[in-house]
C-alpha cells in the first residue's frame, strides 16, 4: 500500500483543503482515543455545559488531557463538530479563516456551495465573516467549533474577529477553545454574563480515585496511599501519571519504582520520558527520537527517516501503550506535543548533526509522494534551497509566490534561502521573490540568468515546468516595465510549453495561467491594444475560483472595467470596477494594484459624473497601495484620475503636475500620454495659455476616443474648429466608441455649429448628447464646456433634458413633480444625481463674497492673485448655473454648500 | 538584562540543552536557568520554552547587572 493510498480522503470530506493539501486533512479530525484513555463523567457533564453558553475555554498546561478530553465529548456529540487543530503557520488571519471555513464545511455546518473564502494569507474580509455569522446565525441547531492548540494564535485581530463572528453568530454557534494560555479575548464579560463555560487547569488534574483508575487501566494496582502520593508529586497531572505508569510497567518492581519516583527530586516529564525511553527496544527509540522533527508522519514516511521497514508494527504498538503517539485520520500520526518537544532534546544530545540530514529525507518522501508544501518547509529545515525550490517549481506552485494563501508563508520560507542555493529552481524563486516585493533590479537580473540557463540548455522535457514558470516572471517583468514585445514572446513560448506539461498540474495551478494573461493583457492595455488586451484579459477574469485564483481574476477585471472608460463606456466600466472591487474585499484583498485599480476607475467614472467627494474618497483608498509601484497601468490610471479631479477642484497647477506619470517604461502608453497632454493643455488654457494648450495636443490621436474629444473641445474652445473636426473623424473611423466619447463629439460640434451661426444644428446635437449622457450621468462634459452651452440649455426642449440630473428641477423621464404624492422613491433617488460640489477654494471665495467683499479684497485676503479669484467665481457660477454674486451666494446656501 | 528562572525539580542535562544560551545550577530541588536575556521577546520565548517542555516555573527575576 502506498502511502497515497492511506491518506486518501473520506468520502464524507471530499472537496479541497483551502490550501490545496491532503495531508493536512487530519487537522479538521477528532483524534482518536488510546484503549488506555480514562473517561472522566465529571468533565464530560461539564463539558455539556458548554452547548448552553457560546464560549467555552478549556485551559491547561501541557500534557493536562485537554485535547483528548474534548475530542472524547464532541464524539459523543448529535450537532456537527468542526475540529481544527491550529498550527503555527495559521496566525495569518486569512490562512487561519480559511481553514476555519473549511472545518465547518468537512463537518457539515456549512453548505458545501456556501458563498466565499478568504484569499489573502494578512487578512479576511469584514463581509465575509458577517456572512458566515449570519449563515451559523440561521441553524436551528447550533454547530460546535473546536478550536485545538489556539495558544499557537497570536494574531490579536484573530481574537477579534472570534469575538465578532461569535456575538453575531447568536445561539447558532458554540465555540470551544482548547489552550495552553489564556486567550485575548474579553473573558471577563462572558463571564459576567454567564456565557463562559471554564474548565481549568486545577479542574483537569486527575484526583486520586482517577489516578488510581488510569494505573489500572494500565494494568498497575496500587495501595491507596501510594496513588495519592504519586498524584500529589506529579500535581495530579495527567502527563506524568500516564509517564509513571508506563515507566512503572518497565520496572520488575512497579511499587517500589514509583516510591523512588516520589522520592526523588526530577522533572516529572524529562525524569519520566526518558525512563520510558530506556524501557522500549532500541529500534522504537530510534524512531521515536527521528520522528520528533516532523508535525505528523505515517509509517511509509517515518521509515523514510530510520531508513528501515518496521515503522508500521512499531508505531502500531507504540499507540496501543499510549506511549507518546496520537493517531490521526487514515494511518497518520503525531507525537504528542509535549512529548515531542523533549524527545527532539535528546535526539540532539543522541544523534548530533543528524537533524538537517532527516528534514532532507522527510522533504525527498513527501515531494515523492506530493506532499508538495510540507517537502518545501522541511527541505527549507533541512537547508537544502534547491530541494525546495525544485519542488515547487515541478509542481508548477511559482504562482503561489505572488497570489492565494500559501503567498506570504512561501515568501517568508525562501527569505532564508542563501548564495549556496544555485539552481536553476533556485534562480527562478530568488527572481520572484525579488519582483513580488517590486524590487525590479534584483528581480531582472536574477530573471536573466534563469533565462540564460533554461532556454541555452538544450531541450529536456523535465525542463517544461522550470520554463514555463520563467515565462511568468517574463510576463510579470514585461508588465512592470511596459514593455510589449517581452510580453508577447512569454506568451508565445508558454502557448507551446503548456502542451508539453501534464493537465493535472495545470488544473491544480489554475493561477499560472491566469497570473500569465493577466500580466499579458496588462501590458497589451498599456500599449492601447485594446482588442487584444480584451483576448487575455478576459481569459484572466474568467479563471475558475478558488483563493489562488482571486487576485489575478480581480485585477484582469479591473484592467478590463479600465479598457472600457478607455473607449468611452463609464457604465460598463463601472459594473465591471465593482464587480471587480467587490469580489476582492469579500476575499480579504488589502488594496493592491487589482483591487485598487477597480477603485481607481469608479473614481474616474465619479469625476465625469462630477460626483467630486465621492471620486476624492475613492482615490484616497488606494492611495496607500505599495504595489501600486513601478506598475505602470495603476500608476496611469491614478495620475489620470487625479489629475482630473484637480482640475474640477480648479487646482490647475497641481493637475498639470499630477498628469505626469513618474514609472519609467520602455514603450509609452498611448492613452497615459494622450490624457496628460488633454489635462495639461486643460490647465494651459484655463490660465490664458491657447497656443500653448493646442501644441500639447499634437500627441492625441483618434485611436485614444475619450482624449481625442477632449482635445477636440479644447481645439475649439481655442478657435480652431478645421482642427477639431479632423480629430473628432478619427474617432469616427475607429468605431469602437461608446456614449462618453459621442457626447464629447456631440457637443465638440455644438459649439462649432453655434460660433458659425447654425443654432438649430447647435441644439439638435446638444439634445443628442443630453439623452446620451442623462443614462450615464455624465456632468463633466457641459459643465466643462464653457459659458456658452448655458443660453442654449435654459431653452426648451434642451432645459427639460436637462433637467433633474444636470440642471436643478423635476427628475427627467414621468410622474408628478415632488411634492404632489406619486412617487417619492424615485425623487429622493434622484435627487443626489444633482449633487453641486464646490471646491474649497470656491466655497471660500463665496464665503467672502457673501461678506459683502470685493473681488481685490478676496484675491488679497486668500493671497491669490485677482484673476484667480474670477476663475474660482466663473466656475462656480457655471457650477451653479447662475450669473450673478447674489444669485451664487444664495444658490449655494440653498444647496448647502455654504 | 540578565534573568533568572526557578523551575521545579532537577532537570537533566539533556534537557538543558534546550536552553543552550542559558547556564543552570541544580539545587535544593530546583533547577536555576540563568543568563542575558537579549529582549522581551526572548524573555517571553523561554517561558514558552518552559512550558512546551512541561517546566514548571516557579519564580522569575532580573537580576542586577
Amino acid at each position: 500500500m502506498s502511502a497515497t493510498d492511506r491518506t486518501a480522503p473520506d468520502p464524507a470530506a471530499t472537496g479541497t483543503d483551502p490550501v490545496g493539501d491532503p495531508y493536512l486533512r487530519t487537522r479538521f479530525t477528532l483524534p482518536s482515543r488510546p484503549t488506555t484513555f480514562l473517561r472522566r463523567r465529571r468533565l464530560l457533564d461539564r463539558l455539556d455545559q458548554a452547548l448552553r453558553t457560546p464560549l467555552t475555554l478549556v485551559n491547561g498546561p501541557a500534557g493536562a488531557g485537554k485535547t483528548l478530553l474534548v475530542a472524547d465529548w464532541a464524539a459523543g456529540l448529535p450537532s456537527p463538530v468542526a475540529w481544527l487543530t491550529v498550527e503555527a503557520g495559521d496566525q495569518r488571519p486569512g490562512v487561519f479563516w480559511a481553514y476555519v471555513f473549511e472545518a465547518l464545511r468537512t463537518c457539515g455546518a456549512r453548505a458545501a456551495e456556501a458563498a466565499g473564502a478568504p484569499a489573502n494569507p494578512g487578512g479576511v474580509g469584514h463581509g465575509l465573516l458577517a456572512a458566515l455569522a449570519a449563515e451559523l446565525n440561521a441553524r436551528d441547531r447550533p454547530a460546535v467549533l473546536v478550536l485545538d492548540e489556539y495558544d499557537r494564535v497570536t494574531a490579536p485581530e484573530v481574537a477579534e474577529q472570534l469575538e465578532f463572528v461569535l456575538r453575531h453568530a447568536g445561539q447558532g454557534l458554540r465555540l470551544v477553545l482548547v489552550t495552553r494560555t489564556e486567550p485575548q479575548l474579553p473573558l471577563h464579560r462572558y463571564r459576567a454574563a454567564g456565557e463562559l463555560t471554564e474548565i481549568r487547569g486545577a479542574e483537569l488534574s486527575l484526583t486520586p480515585q482517577e489516578a488510581d483508575a488510569l494505573l489500572r487501566l494500565h494494568g498497575l494496582r496500587l495501595p491507596s496511599h501510594a496513588t495519592s502520593a504519586l498524584v500529589e508529586r506529579t500535581r495530579g497531572w495527567a502527563a506524568g501519571l500516564r509517564l509513571s505508569a508506563l515507566a512503572a510497567q518497565g520496572s520488575s518492581d512497579p511499587e517500589r519504582y514509583l516510591k523512588e519516583f516520589e522520592a526523588g527530586h526530577s522533572t516529572v516529564a524529562d525524569f519520566l520520558l526518558a525512563e520510558v525511553l530506556k524501557g522500549r527496544t532500541p529500534q522504537a527509540q530510534d524512531l521515536l527520537l527521528r520522528v520528533s522533527v516532523l508535525d505528523r508522519f505515517c509509517p511509509d514516511l517515518a521509515d523514510a527517516l530510520t531508513l528501515r521497514k518496521d515503522a508500521e508494527p512499531l508505531l502500531a504498538e507504540l499507540h496501543r501503550e499510549n506511549a507518546f503517539i496520537e493517531r490521526l485520520a487514515h494511518s497518520w500520526y503525531r507525537l504528542h506535543p509535549l512529548f515531542r518537544e523533549i524527545l527532539r532534546a535528546h535526539l540532539r544530545e543522541r544523534l548530533p548533526g543528524l537533524e538537517p540530514e532527516l528534514h532532507l529525507r522527510a522533504a525527498r518522501w513527501l515531494r515523492r509522494s506530493g506532499f508538495v508544501a510540507e517537502a518545501l518547509t522541511q527541505g527549507a529545515a533541512g537547508g537544502d534551497f534547491d530541494l525546495a525550490a525544485g519542488a515547487l517549481v515541478d509542481d508548477l506552485a511559482i504562482g503561489e509566490l505572488f497570489t492565494g494563501l500559501r503567498s506570504d508563508g512561501l515568501l517568508q520560507l525562501f527569505a532564508g534561502m542563501g548564495p549556496e542555493a544555485s539552481s536553476e529552481a533556485s534562480d527562478l524563486v530568488r527572481a520572484a521573490g525579488a519582483l513580488a516585493r517590486r524590487d525590479l533590479d534584483h528581480g531582472l537580473r536574477g530573471l536573466r540568468r534563469a533565462e540564460q540557463r533554461l532556454f541555452d540548455a538544450e531541450d529536456r522535457p523535465d525542463l517544461a515546468a522550470a520554463r514555463l514558470s520563467c515565462t511568468l516572471l517574463q510576463a510579470l517583468a514585461a508588465r512592470l516595465t511596459g514593455c510589449p514585445p517581452r510580453a508577447e514572446r512569454a506568451a508565445a513560448a508558454a502557448g507551446q510549453l503548456l502542451r508539453d506539461l501534464p493537465d493535472r498540474l495545470l488544473d491544480e495551478h489554475q493561477e499560472l495561467t491566469a497570473l500569465l494573461m493577466t500580466h499579458l493583457g496588462s501590458v497589451r492595455l498599456w500599449e492601447g491594444r485594446y482588442e487584444e488586451a480584451r483576448t487575455a484579459l478576459l481569459r484572466g477574469a474568467d479563471a475558475p475560483g478558488g483563493s489562488a485564483t482571486v487576485l489575478p481574476r480581480t485585477e484582469a477585471m479591473g484592467h478590463l472595467a479600465l479598457a472600457d472608460y478607455l473607449n468611452g463606456w463609464p457604465g460598463r466600466a463601472e459594473r465591471r470596477a465593482r464587480a471587480a472591487v467587490s469580489e476582492g474585499e469579500l476575499a480579504g484583498l488589502p488594496g493592491p494594484p487589482g483591487a485598487g485599480l477597480g477603485r481607481m476607475v469608479l473614481a474616474a467614472v465619479a469625476v465625469d459624473r462630477q460626483e467630486l467627494g465621492r471620486a476624492r474618497s475613492l482615490l484616497d483608498e488606494t492611495a496607500g497601495s505599495p504595489a501600486r509601484e513601478h506598475d505602470p497601468v495603476p500608476t496611469a490610471l491614478r495620475a489620470l484620475a487625479a489629475s482630473r479631479l484637480l482640475l474640477d477642484e480648479d487646482e490647475t497647477d497641481a493637475a498639470a503636475e499630477a498628469a505626469e506619470t513618474a514609472v519609467p517604461t520602455t514603450v509609452a502608453s498611448p492613452w497615459a500620454q494622450g490624457h496628460a497632454a488633454v489635462v495639461r493643455s486643460a490647465a494651459c488654457l484655463a490660465a490664458g495659455r491657447p497656443d500653448e494648450a493646442l501644441r500639447l495636443l499634437h500627441v492625441v490621436s483618434g485611436e485614444q476616443p475619450v482624449c481625442a474629444v477632449e482635445a477636440a473641445a479644447i481645439q475649439v474652445a481655442a478657435g480652431r474648429p478645421r482642427a477639431a473636426d479632423d480629430l473628432l473623424g478619427a474617432v469616427r473611423a475607429e468605431g469602437r466608441a461608446g456614449p462618453a466619447v459621442r457626447v464629447g463629439a456631440a457637443l465638440v460640434r455644438a459649439r462649432a455649429a453655434r460660433d458659425t451661426g447654425e443654432t438649430d444644428l447647435a441644439r439638435r446635437l446638444l439634445a443628442r448628447a443630453l439623452l446620451d449622457a442623462r443614462r450615464e450621468r455624465l456632468r463633466r462634459p457641459f459643465l466643462r464646456a464653457g459659458e456658452w452651452i448655458e443660453p442654449l440649455l435654459a431653452t426648451s426642449p434642451l432645459r427639460e433634458l436637462a433637467e433633474g440630473w444636470l440642471l436643478p428641477g423635476p427628475p427627467p423621464g414621468h410622474g408628478p413633480p415632488p411634492g404632489h404624492g406619486g412617487q417619492p422613491r424615485a425623487v429622493s433617488e434622484t435627487v443626489p444625481l444633482v449633487p453641486v460640489e464646490l471646491s474649497g477654494r470656491e466655497r471660500d471665495v463665496l464665503r467672502r463674497l457673501a461678506r459683502m467683499r470685493t473681488t481685490e479684497e478676496i484675491a488679497a485676503d486668500l493671497y491669490v492673485s485677482v484673476n484667480t479669484v474670477k476663475t474660482h467665481l466663473k466656475s462656480a457660477y457655471r457650477k451653479l448655473a447662475v450669473n450673478r454674486r447674489g444669485d451664487a451666494v444664495n444658490r449655494a446656501r440653498e444647496l448647502g454648500q455654504l | 538584562m540578565r534573568y533568572e528562572i526557578r523551575v521545579e525539580g532537577h532537570v537533566s542535562e539533556t534537557l538543558t540543552n534546550a536552553f543552550p544560551e542559558m547556564e543552570h545550577v541544580v539545587m535544593s530541588g530546583q533547577t536555576v536557568l540563568f543568563g542575558t536575556v537579549i529582549d522581551e521577546a526572548h524573555l517571553y520565548g523561554l517561558l514558552v520554552r518552559c512550558q512546551s517542555l512541561g517546566l514548571r516555573v516557579m519564580e522569575m527575576r532580573q537580576l542586577p547587572e
